[in-house]
């Protein structure tokens, strides 16, 4: 795993990304991240709330319309943080954070998935209040987001490695 | 302009109760992470709604959408807290950073932005072209707001006379 780091570190993009003093290079893609961050789980949380109750006029099933959005984000993040992790591959791998980050994510978009197959795939559902597996996958859902995010936050302070030269 | 900065420096500085906690181990990550949730929990709300003025999903009243701007109030406040937090404990970090200057530029044009949508849209047609162009105008600052948040590493401002550790920085004649 060490000679992949130190290979990955080696190469151009890494190198760019990480030294270069353009805006377009960390500074632009940690902003993408950022943004896209606020569209995927700022969208997926405001769909959980309407599923616990806050706005109960809200026909849930139209709700699914802004799915796009959220996913659009998701992917924004998905490219964003390859590119970060280009970057600095040896900081995220050597740190046990990354992985419970990535955990959270793939929970969570589990969590998207299947309330596609529930709660927008049940017509009944737009203005009754929802069954109780809905309700707890909506509160799974807002834990596993707020996790991501915790444990992206902290990736800044946990790591041991910096690069493999460290 | 100087003396303001100086004032508002001053007025943050004077904040002491901040620093033991924010110089603590665990104090400014928490805080960055309430920033950030509360960000997401903004543009999640917020974002939804001006879409919705926008056009997208249109089925949906408006009126019942806008239930959901509490809770992207309460994202604003838990974000403005800990960016108090931040301001108390390095005030010369953010008050003489070119990034912060323009983020606080763009939060004070959303204000603006927003008051305008409740004093003049609101209550009238909501479907015209006015509320789409300060659901856009909305979308866009907020953007804004989150890019100069990420922008402040890189505009740190650093002492005069000292090597300048951020690639982008002014000197300050503060010290």
């Amino acid at each position: 795993m060490h000679s992949f780091f130190v290979w990955l570190e080696a190469t151009t993009l890494s190198a760019w990304i990480r030294e270069s003093t353009s805006i377009l290079a960390f500074p632009a893609i940690l902003s993408l991240h950022t943004i896209g961050m606020g569209f995927a789980a700022g969208i997926s949380a405001a769909i959980d709330l309407r599923i616990l109750g806050v706005a109960p006029s809200v026909p849930l099933l139209e709700l699914k319309r802004f799915l796009p959005v959220m996913w659009a984000g998701f992917w924004v993040n998905a490219v964003s943080g390859v590119l970060l992790l280009i970057a600095y591959p040896t900081k995220a791998f050597t740190n046990p954070v990354f992985y419970v980050k990535l955990s959270f994510i793939a929970l969570a978009l589990l969590g998207v998935r299947s309330m596609g197959l529930s709660v927008f795939a049940d017509a009944g559902l737009d203005f009754n209040p929802p069954p109780r597996k809905c309700r707890l996958l909506a509160i799974a859902s807002l834990v596993c987001w707020a996790g991501a995010i915790t444990a992206g936050r902290l990736l800044a302070y946990t790591y041991s490695h910096l690069t493999s030269s460290q | 302009m100087y003396t303001l900065q100086l004032w508002i420096y001053h007025t943050f500085r004077a904040m002491k109760w901040a620093i033991p906690f924010m110089t603590s181990k665990w104090g400014w990550p928490f805080c960055e992470t309430v920033h950030f949730l509360g960000l997401s929990l903004l543009i999640g709300t917020i974002g939804m709604f001006d879409l919705r003025l926008l056009g997208m999903g249109k089925r949906i009243p408006i009126a019942a959408l806008h239930k959901l701007i509490l809770w992207g109030v309460s994202g604003y406040v838990l974000a403005l807290l800990t960016g108090i937090m931040f301001l108390a404990t390095e005030p010369d970090q953010y008050i003489f950073n070119s990034a912060f200057q323009w983020k606080i530029v763009f939060m004070a044009a959303a204000g603006v932005n927003m008051a305008t949508f409740y004093f003049a849209v609101f209550r009238r047609r909501e479907t015209e072209l006015s509320a789409k162009l300060i659901a856009a105008l909305s979308l866009f600052l907020w953007i804004g707001v989150i890019v100069f948040g990420r922008m402040l590493t890189f505009f740190r401002p650093a002492d005069c006379g000292s090597d300048p550790a951020a690639f982008i920085s002014t000197c300050i004649p503060l010290r």
